[in-house]
């Protein structure tokens, strides 16, 4: 019995033994710990953020760490790292040492070597260390990125502050939007609409009124030119006589009263087209004033070639 | 008002006595530990019967719950991690918290609750039977003869029982990690060795050695302060035992402070 219960034991303690032991060596091993150490040195002016025991990171793999930290005599730092055998082919002479400062993550040295067949870094050389820091580069690139948000919170800021005053722009065009979508939900004449004024709308109404009876009375003056065939000679039909005038001034009245109806289809079409609209508008006054005096020029040369009076004297040939 | 004080007073002496009583007998004991005169075919003897009571004769049972519990452990965290994005950090939460802090923490608990419990009420009741003062008639000295051996053979089981268990938890987070993130042992074993330690391996066998310590160390002493009634057995267990707990968290914090600080 003792005896079963001392092989037991044995062979329990060997195994497990055996197995610690292989776990331990197997870890120490693929960590470097029997393997020859090469060991280098690097110099800084700063300190900062150097620890000892930070890795020292090749292609993402950590080949080493820092072993000690020192302080020469004219102040430089001397970083001390260790590499065992097996990855000191990548620290070359030509290799480039950053200390990064990641803005997550303990900071690092990272080891970059272009080419991997040149001389070795000689223990003896004291190559420079170049310091990246993350936060100051993202800093950097954030600062105009900052620069713009600060103006488009300033323009922000106007906007609002005018969204804000009662007789700032923004509410002059909210109440003139309103004043429009109003009237729109009336039923006034588009015509009223756009000119904003019920009295223009009426003048207009007025001004076609009188130029029906412009026509009218050209008309009537035409007939009445024409009973006067014969009688009147050469004040009639003459180069200068009344008829050649008065038929070239309805020519003009006509062609003008065309432009007319042209400006007032596009008036009914200002829902679609409300800047076109007031360009239409504006040719419309000015063809009316255009017609207007045309006409009141007609009517003048015609009262003054055709005195039309109660008792008009006509000079027979 | 008087008798709080005196409560509190005399609650404060009781802490100072059995503080000092421990700390008296631990010293003792580790001068024994280190005396090569402990060592001879009795308390070799001794040694042995106890390893294979608290090492061997649990072995069936623990390899069970380490299979369970690392396929639990392992299941729930990779499948956490993997849900977090953050399976980089599968070997620091394998290194870091699997292997140093729950295999010592699951094994001494168990070694505790079946070993440190068989040892508080062996001394009580050989303390009870007058058997000490037998020996010690007989000139045995039963520190190296009891204690030492005992003491000893807890520091070799945790250790040995903790690494089992890691290097178990391991083995079926290999396979978990196979199934759930399709990991290759290759690119297990390199996920592995980038998180682990060679500090970390130091301090969890050192911390399993003060264990297995401590576990065996405070049974004995408070089976030797029972009384000569057979009442004062189960009073001096239950004493031990939640001693025995205090002391696992103690070592538990003031380890994580060693490792993190």
């Amino acid at each position: 019995m003792s005896q079963r219960i001392e092989f037991k034991v044995g062979l329990f303690i060997t195994i497990t033994t055996v197995l610690i032991m292989a776990s331990i060596g197997y870890v120490f091993y693929q960590k470097g710990i029997f393997a020859r150490v090469h060991t280098y040195t690097l110099s800084s002016k700063t300190g900062e953020t150097l620890a000892e025991g930070m890795p020292v990171v090749y292609g993402g793999f950590t080949i080493g760490r820092v072993s000690s930290l020192e302080l020469d005599e004219h102040g430089t730092v001397l970083i001390r790292f260790k590499i065992p055998e097996r990855y000191n082919r990548v620290v070359r002479a030509d290799s480039t040492f950053i200390l990064e400062k990641p803005l997550i993550g303990s900071p690092r040295i990272v080891v970059t070597t272009v080419n991997l067949t040149g001389p070795p870094l000689s223990p003896a050389a004291v190559p420079e260390i170049t310091v990246s820091s993350d936060i100051n580069e993202i800093i950097k690139r954030a600062q105009p990125i900052v620069d713009k948000a600060d103006r488009i919170m300033g323009s922000v800021a106007q906007i609002t502050e005018n969204l804000a005053d009662p007789q700032g722009e923004m509410r002059r065009i909210l109440r003139d939007a309103q004043k429009v979508t109003s009237r729109l939900s009336k039923q006034e004449s588009l015509l009223e609409m756009a000119v904003g004024d019920p009295h223009s709308v009426r003048a207009i109404h007025e001004t076609l009124g009188k130029l029906r009876d412009i026509a009218t009375r050209a008309d009537t003056l035409l007939v009445a030119a024409e009973t006067l065939t014969g009688r009147t000679g050469e004040q009639i039909y003459g180069q200068d006589g009344v008829l050649p005038l008065v038929r070239a001034i309805l020519h003009d009245l006509q062609g003008k009263l065309a432009k007319l109806n042209v400006a007032l289809d596009n008036i009914n079409r200002i829902s679609g087209d409300v800047a076109g609209s007031t360009r239409d508008l504006q040719v419309l006054r000015s063809e009316l004033d255009a017609v207007i005096i045309a006409v009141g020029d007609l009517v003048a040369e015609v009262d003054r070639k055709i005195p039309f009076k109660d008792k008009p004297e006509i000079k027979l040939p | 008002m008087i008798s709080v004080i005196e409560t509190v007073g005399r609650s404060a002496l009781n802490s100072s006595r059995s503080f000092r009583q421990t700390a008296t007998f631990t010293a003792r004991i580790l001068l024994r530990l280190f005396a090569l005169r402990t060592y001879n075919s009795a308390s070799r003897t001794v040694f042995i019967n106890q390893f294979y009571f608290t090492a061997v004769q649990i072995l069936p049972l623990f390899l069970i719950v380490a299979v369970i519990f690392g396929s639990l452990v392992n299941g729930m965290a990779f499948q956490a991690i993997k849900d977090l994005g953050l399976s980089d950090y599968l070997g620091r939460l394998l290194m870091g918290f699997v292997v140093t802090e729950v295999s010592p923490f699951v094994t001494v608990l168990l070694i505790a609750l079946r070993s440190s419990s068989a040892i508080n009420a062996e001394i009580a009741v050989m303390k009870v039977n007058h058997e000490l003062y037998t020996l010690e008639s007989f000139g045995i000295d039963t520190l190296d003869y009891l204690f030492v051996p005992r003491i000893l053979s807890g520091m070799l089981t945790m250790v040995f029982l903790s690494s089992l268990f890691a290097l178990v938890v391991l083995a079926v987070g290999l396979l978990v990690s196979s199934v759930i993130f399709g990991t290759g042992v290759d690119a297990y074993l390199d996920t592995l060795l980038r998180s682990a330690s060679v500090l970390d391996m130091i301090l969890v066998l050192l911390k399993s050695a003060t264990f297995g310590f401590f576990i065996t160390l405070i049974p004995i002493g408070q089976g030797l302060n029972a009384s000569e009634d057979l009442t004062s057995v189960p009073v001096a267990v239950l004493n031990g035992m939640v001693k025995v707990f205090l002391a696992i968290v103690i070592i538990e914090v003031l380890s994580s402070v060693v490792r993190f600080i």
